[in-house]
């Protein structure tokens, strides 16, 4: 064994790790773990990282596990035992820690999205890693739409410092723009391989610069912008002498600061936001095991919270009726939060199964809203490989709902190389949307769904197309 | 204070947010189990990892029954105090169980063995797509995580299955938000991983807090074992220690439930689950190369073995 904790020495030690201990537990105890008050208080952080494997992405999320030490000895060993294994002086390569397919260790890249746990004191993490080669938006789009969090990577080294402005690359707009699309609220770029640039103040804050137009032309969230080296360790989970001169915190430290706002919280105590209805989408009716004529309805809980004595209505059907019982996953309870799995029990039998939606009526304002559409517009990411043939009947998913529906009408589609949204032209009405385009179009579905905008609720604003010959997933849409 | 000590009044148990965080997901999937396909299964190896799926899916369904079947692959190299706990599991909550007996594929020759003692690990997959197609399940449920190993860091929770029971990783369907693309064409599947977001500390969390008992050979008992490459191989009929290999007692306890022939033991005092959590936080080998002979022989072995159908 000390064979392979001498490969691990060989790397070169992160600022958080410059007293290595003779073992990884004593490691543990002795610092790492015990330093800080032990919080797990919070669901974990959902995060995309965004980049090439050129851009030192890889290497950044190895960086990760490595310096929390969520990797293993023997992993660390098979690392170093892998073919293609291109080890620096010594270096261990840590890109190769995320490259998870034989196929993809042979070739250097990867192929698919890889999910990635590791945990601080403070919180744990999972990496949604999406390759950057062909098939990017694909893989960007399915690892974003369960990201709180994307890490956007800008790779220094390709940017050109000779003009008044930094042009930063196309691929850093097309992040940006798909993290935009997707609703993710937190962003942070990482400006990467700062040591090959003998760590510039000054050509870091152009950069920061320049993606603040980009996050200004895309009407983005804040951003948080950190300079580091991956492979070095300066500023990942901690600074430096060398990143001295920055003010904020490092990768890390702003990854496990970052607060989640209540309705994307799941199982938090946070309420709910009490100021739009409950929505839950049938997933399953069942019959109590100990009363056979009384039943239950499962589903998750989206929107707001619900309650005993909260009045309810079915859609499609309008039946009527009130919540007598609630039964989370930790017992029965008074009160169920957004994003908690629950099953209710009301006080009248009414004919419900999956597919359908309980909605909350308890704030009467919203009661018009359960009227439905069967025709939106909506941002459409194509995933399918053939393309989209408007008119042709596909399958669409609406929360539990499965029901035909056709693409009617391309009305813009979205340059990435921009990041600008350009009309889709009569003349132009011809253009095929491939894989990995992105357009806006109009959707008809052959009934009418409660849906919302994605910005409203990711419950009822987002639709998955599915092709029903061969069952691939076609595309995600989000309803404007 | 002791490091012990520490880590017990600490938090790091991962208490309430994480772990219901991850339960919900993990009812969620299970109910989308039981709403969206007509003969789901749950697969069940009365390993840990199973057998919290097994109380996740009795919460899910809860308060009603559990409308689906447990299936057992049955190797025929079992650790006798697993099928022991496998029988009284099934009688204390009335489960349906279907076992799928590798020793019938052997019989009906859609098995052979090299030798009468090989590793029947890898032959499971056999047994198991033929119980599949014989009780023509269209989803079965496993306890698969993406922590244990690179190529299911991949997998999806809903991971289509052709005909053939094979996994094609090139061709994945995207998976987004919570909308799970759930449709079939006939003679297809879908194997489920509901706890696939779960490390293997968030399991031994999770079972320390829900009280979930486990097959006895989990916690700490003294065995006979010998140490070859590093391992401590267990004794038995079916792995009898080799010529020159000296027969050892040891305290120890498994961290993973399979294959006799292949599931070695680690030296453990931990007695309950608590302890587990404390050695795993510790630990500094990885579930299965710790554990699993088959894994070890090669980094792509788990891949090659999933396209063949393996879970």
């Amino acid at each position: 064994m000390t064979g392979l904790l001498a490969t691990a020495d060989d790397l070169p030690p992160s600022p958080a790790l410059r007293a290595p201990s003779p073992t990884r537990g004593e490691e543990i105890f002795g610092h790492a773990f015990l330093s800080t008050n032990m919080t797990t208080s919070s669901r974990p952080l959902r995060f995309i990282s965004c980049g090439s494997v050129d851009d030192g992405k890889s290497t950044l999320i190895g960086r990760l596990l490595f310096d929390s030490k969520s990797l293993m000895i023997d992993q660390i060993d098979t690392l170093s035992r892998a073919r293609g294994a291109q080890t620096r002086a010594g270096e261990l390569d840590l890109s190769l820690v995320t490259d998870g397919l034989e196929a993809e260790r042979e070739q250097g890249i990867t192929i698919d999205v890889a999910y990635r746990y590791f945990a601080t004191p403070k919180r744990k993490f999972i990496i949604a890693d999406a390759p950057g080669h062909e098939q990017y938006t694909r893989n960007m789009v399915t690892g974003a739409s369960k990201s709180d969090v994307a890490v956007i990577l800008i790779d220094v080294t390709k940017l050109d410092f000779s003009g008044d402005a930094v042009q930063l690359l196309p691929q850093t707009k097309r992040h940006s723009a798909i993290a935009g699309l997707l609703g993710i609220k937190h962003i942070v770029v990482a400006v990467n391989k700062m040591d090959a640039i003998d760590f510039d103040r000054a050509k870091f804050e152009r950069v920061v610069a320049a993606f603040a137009l980009i996050a200004s032309s895309l009407q983005l969230a804040e951003f948080t912008a950190v300079p580091i080296s991956a492979l070095k360790g300066d500023g990942v989970v901690a600074h430096t002498t060398n990143t001295a001169w920055f003010e904020g915190s490092s990768l890390l430290e702003t990854l496990e600061a970052i607060e989640l706002d209540a309705s994307s919280e799941g199982t938090s105590n946070a309420v709910g936001d009490n100021t739009s209805a409950t929505h839950i989408a049938v997933q399953y009716v069942t019959r109590d095991a100990e009363d056979d004529h009384r039943r239950w309805i499962m589903g998750d809980v989206a929107d707001a919270s619900i309650q005993v004595g909260d009045s309810i209505r079915v859609f499609p059907s309008g039946a009527q009726a009130l919540v007598t019982a609630i039964n989370t996953p930790r017992g029965p309870a008074s009160v169920a939060q957004v994003g908690e799995a629950v099953a209710i029990g009301l006080d009248r039998q009414v004919d419900v199964a999956r597919g359908d939606w309980i909605i909350a009526e308890r704030r009467s304002e919203n009661a018009n809203e359960v009227s439905g559409a069967n025709r939106i517009t909506a941002t459409l990411a194509w995933l399918d490989n053939a393309p989209l043939t408007t008119g042709r009947r596909l399958l669409a998913r609406h929360g539990t709902r499965w029901l035909p529906a056709r693409v009617s009408k391309v009305t813009r589609r979205l340059d990435l190389q921009s990041a600008h949204w350009i009309d889709e032209t009569e003349s132009a009405g011809g253009t095929d949307v491939n894989a990995n385009d992105i357009v806006e179009a109009t959707i008809e579905f052959a009934s009418a769904l409660p849906i919302t905008a994605y910005t409203t609720s990711a419950a009822r604003g987002a639709i998955v197309l599915v092709d029903p010959g061969t069952h691939a997933t076609a595309a995600a849409a989000m309803v404007r | 204070m002791t490091a012990r000590d520490a880590f017990l009044s600490s938090e790091f148990r991962a208490t309430d947010a994480h772990l219901n965080w991850l339960e919900d997901e993990a009812i969620s999937i299970l109910r989308e189990v039981f709403g969206a396909f007509e003969r789901p299964a749950i697969l069940c190896s009365c390993g840990k990892d199973s057998l919290v799926v097994l109380h996740l899916a009795m919460k899910a369904a809860a308060p009603g029954k559990l409308p689906v079947p447990i299936v057992h692959i049955d190797t025929g190299h079992n650790f006798p105090e697993v099928i022991a706990f496998r029988e009284a599991l099934v009688a204390r909550h009335g489960l349906k169980l279907i076992v799928g007996h590798l020793d019938d594929s052997i019989r009906r020759g859609t098995i052979r063995l090299a030798h009468p003692l090989e590793s029947r690990n890898r032959h499971q997959t056999v047994t198991l797509l033929e119980t599949i197609e014989a009780n023509r399940f269209d989803a079965v449920v496993g306890g698969a995580r993406r922590d244990e190993e690179k190529a299911r860091a991949k997998e999806r929770v809903f991971s289509h299955r052709d005909s053939f029971g094979q996994w094609q990783p090139r061709a994945q369907r995207p998976e987004l938000w919570n909308l799970y693309n759930t449709q079939l064409a006939p003679n297809e599947n879908f194997r489920v991983f509901p706890i696939s977001n779960w490390t293997e500390l968030d399991v031994w969390n999770y079972i320390a807090r829900e009280n979930i008992a486990l097959p006895s050979i989990y916690y700490t008992h003294r065995r006979e074992v010998v140490e070859r490459n590093g391992l401590l191989v267990p004794v038995t009929d079916i792995t009898p220690p080799k010529e020159d290999e000296t027969v050892v007692s040891r305290d120890v306890r498994f961290r993973t439930v399979g294959d006799i022939s292949c599931t070695c033991p680690v030296p453990s005092t931990a007695a309950n689950a608590h302890d587990i959590v404390l050695e795993t936080i510790t630990a500094t080998n990885s579930e299965r190369g710790a554990t699993r002979m088959d894994d070890r022989a090669n980094d792509a072995a788990m891949e090659r073995r999933k396209k063949e159908g393996y879970f």
